[in-house]
């Protein structure tokens, strides 16, 4: 025990706060030794470190207890005891040290905070989301603190903690459902000078939430742009990563006319887009309604359901592509469209419909031609009636 | 925290220096956790002990104060210069909470029970009564009493079917309000403020749907998505409820017409709104103008073309309107009518101006649906 603190001592002492970091953290093997897991070690912190630390390393002590316990409850409160002692500390002295000190590891226990929020909610007390809630609010004090920091030379600064402490609160915000909360947010980076330095992995997180973000707000193009890069980006082996990603990209890119291939969808074990990408490539309505009801589950829990959906109209311009090869003419008739929705077995569906599909088709920019009521027809342009699906979304 | 240190070195002499400090802030954040958390379990939630519908003391207040409404007063007294109270009509009316006020007084507040009898007798009373007139004033004041029943609710931390029998009721009153005052003047209704509150008390009353069985709630989750409709999160919420409650005959309609909005196919949205109940059409009324000007638009692009003959009794079939109304529509949206056709140009194709065109002129397809339905059968949702 005194070990530890001594070890704290030291890394303080010798600025390295990575390895400081790691031992205030939840991640680092030590959380599991039954001895450090004392209900009230501040005696012993004190006895060796000075004010702060020891307040700090002794609700940290504390939070293990807490954990081992299973009171995840109080371990949450210990742990924001633990953030909160570096930012109450004014700066002139302690700032050289803060850009790598336990910051970043201590909010990486977010998994304790749902886990906290989890037993509240079994014991029936508090509302899904307030020890969230909470917790965001907590981590938009230290992002201010940090955002504001005007005072230290650019190697001290507290802007670096910034992004870090953003991918933290883009995490609670998705959990929470409260997404227009990230735009203040992604404002701050696109205005900091700092946006292009942060570390390559803090830079793919933020990427991905901005791009899961852009795709709810169904700018399309922009995300498909931000989840790339985050994919391309991301670790080769953070294979679960690079599948989360891959859950937003790939229906991003469907929309935009690219369909992934099976190998994609097999090494990341996403095979059930395989159905989906296959029925609008073929154009097949029936087999795209039986794709998202069977994987239904899946899709909704990820959020994605809703915008599989939009993939309807790009099966419908792939369907009826095929009635113009079919027909080999530019004056289709109207009933042939509804011919081969109704062998696709959509439900009551009528020719007034079948008008209304293509003409919103026409709206779209994805055929390139004109109703004629009178003549019951399509008539589509001579050249490219049918333009490439990247081109007109 | 500490300003005095010069350097960053530990030294045992001078921490030892100030024990008193230390140990106070020791104990206090390690008692500061446990003091709340004691607090909180003595903390008592308020009972209200109040039996009728207005606490005595306020009757008396608003009565001497000559403050009671008109339909508070007592039949025979209303012309006098001090009208009595009607003792069986004064309702206890919503009041800022402020500082100072204690709105905790058990003598103010009624019970769950005395709420639900509340809650009817506004409904049956006031928003059903035949006579009472206008219904704005009817809506005034029905809104304000029962945002003071909800206000009672929340601070006794009312929850269960006593809570969502209230809210219920609530939401159907302001979804019908919504519909019936559409149109009337700012000054006399205010559709945000009703909006706020429909939106709040169907929140409320979706958490309560949470925990316990509801019999109602199929018909609530449908009323809220097409309130709601294309709104991602009222949809998302949707898609994220059990497989028994989604595929109930009304969700899988409300989903329907959710799904056509979406998919931006007004011709089918507006044909499965024939299906719809008369309040689920109220609730989906808002959402009839946008659904009758993408149409407008889609056909002005699909059917564009210099030889366009689109038949006007086939377009106001689809709209759901009558053929003056179709025209006047297509007047307002710039698509061009011709005699008995319409000519659809994508370049002639305009929003219409700001207030140009009134809702209330467009309601038929809710209006027939109404039928012989009472105002009460509507809101207790015995229809």
């Amino acid at each position: 025990m005194l070990l530890t603190c001594s070890q704290v001592y030291e890394a303080i002492d010798n600025h390295e706060g990575s390895f400081c970091a790691e031992l205030l953290s939840f991640k680092h093997p030590h959380v599991a030794n039954p001895r450090l897991q004392l209900a009230s070690p501040e005696e012993k912190c004190q006895q060796v470190l000075e004010v702060p630390y020891d307040e700090m390393v002794a609700a940290h002590l504390r939070c293990t207890y807490a954990v081992s316990n299973h009171d995840f409850v109080e371990a949450y409160k210990c742990q924001t005891l633990v953030v909160q002692y570096p930012f109450g500390i004014s700066g002139d002295y302690f700032g050289y040290i803060f850009s790598s000190l336990p910051i970043p590891e201590g909010f990486d226990d977010c998994r304790m905070i749902f886990q906290a929020e989890q037993q509240l909610l079994r014991k029936g007390k508090g509302k899904l989301g307030d020890m969230l809630e909470k917790a965001a609010e907590q981590l938009m004090g230290c992002f201010r603190v940090c955002a504001s920091d005007n005072r230290a030379g650019i190697d001290d600064s507290k802007k670096w903690g910034m992004l870090f402490l953003i991918n933290q609160l883009f995490k609670i915000y998705f959990k929470i459902n409260k997404l227009h909360l990230c735009k203040p947010l992604i404002r701050a980076i696109d205005s900091s000078n700092l946006k292009d330095d942060y570390s390559m992995a803090q830079r793919v997180t933020y990427k991905y939430y901005v791009g899961r973000k852009a795709m709810f707000d169904s700018d399309y193009k922009p995300a498909e742009e931000y989840l790339s890069f985050s994919f391309q980006h991301c670790h080769r082996s953070s294979q679960r990563n690079k599948r989360m990603i891959l859950i937003y990209l790939l229906p991003v890119k469907m929309l935009l006319g690219h369909m992934p291939n099976h190998q994609l969808l097999r090494k990341y074990d996403l095979m059930q887009f395989a159905d989906v990408t296959k029925a609008v490539s073929e154009g097949n309505l029936l087999l795209l309604n039986e794709a998202l009801a069977k994987h239904e589950t899946f899709f909704i829990r990820c959020g994605i359901f809703l915008i599989l959906e939009k993939l309807k109209i790009i099966t419908y311009r792939n369907l009826f592509k095929k009635v113009y090869q079919l027909l080999k003419t530019h004056q289709l008739p109207l009933d042939a469209f509804l011919v081969a929705l109704k062998m696709m077995q959509v439900e009551e569906v009528d020719i007034d419909e079948v008008q209304c599909i293509l003409a919103n088709l026409i709206c779209e920019g994805h055929i390139k031609g004109y109703i004629s009521h009178q003549h019951q027809k399509l008539v589509v342009s001579k050249a490219n009636p049918f333009p490439l699906l990247s081109s007109s979304s | 925290m500490n300003n005095k240190r010069a350097s960053c070195r530990v030294s045992h002499s001078r921490r030892r220096g100030q024990p008193v400090e230390r140990d106070f802030r020791q104990h206090h954040n390690q008692g500061v956790w446990r003091e709340v958390q004691e607090e909180r379990r003595q903390e008592s939630i308020p009972r209200g002990v109040c039996l009728s519908m207005c606490p005595i003391r306020e009757l008396q207040d608003r009565e001497a104060q000559n403050l009671l409404h008109r339909f508070e007063v007592l039949s025979g007294t209303e012309r006098e210069r001090w009208p009595r109270a009607d003792p069986s009509g004064v309702v206890k009316e919503y009041a800022r909470p402020a500082a100072g006020k204690d709105s905790t007084r058990p003598s103010d507040l009624r019970p769950p029970a005395v709420l639900l009898k509340t809650v009817f007798y506004l409904v049956d009373n006031i928003a059903a009564s035949p006579t009472l007139r206008p219904w704005t004033e009817v809506y005034d004041f029905v809104f304000d009493r029962l945002r003071s029943v909800r206000q009672d609710m929340i601070i006794q931390r009312v929850s269960g079917a006593d809570c969502v029998a209230v809210l219920e009721r609530t939401v159907r009153f302001l979804i019908y309000a919504s519909y019936r005052l559409c149109g009337e003047p700012l000054r006399l209704y205010d559709p945000r403020i009703n909006d706020t509150h429909l939106q709040e008390s169907l929140s409320w009353l979706l958490e309560c749907y949470t925990s316990g069985k509801h019999p109602n709630q199929e018909e609530f989750q449908a009323l809220g998505l097409l309130y709601n409709l294309g709104s991602s999160r009222a949809t998302q919420h949707t898609m994220e409820l059990p497989e028994r409650i989604r595929s109930s005959p009304v969700m899988h309609l409300a989903l329907s017409v959710s799904r056509a909005f979406m998919e931006r196919n007004p011709v089918r949205l507006l044909r499965l709104a024939h299906s719809l109940d008369f309040l689920q059409s109220c609730a989906l009324h808002r959402h009839l103008e946008t659904c009758r000007r993408d149409l407008l638009l889609i056909y002005s692009h699909g059917h564009s073309s210099k030889n366009c003959r689109f038949p006007l009794h086939k377009l106001a079939h689809i709209l759901a309107l009558d053929v003056p109304l179709t025209n006047q529509l297509c007047q307002a949206h710039g698509v061009e009518v011709r005699g008995d056709y319409v000519v659809f140009s994508k370049t002639s194709f305009t929003e219409p101006e700001a207030g140009k065109l009134q809702c209330a002129h467009f309601h038929d397809l809710v209006d027939r649906k109404q039928r012989d339905l009472t105002v009460g059968s509507i809101i207790h949702g015995c229809t």
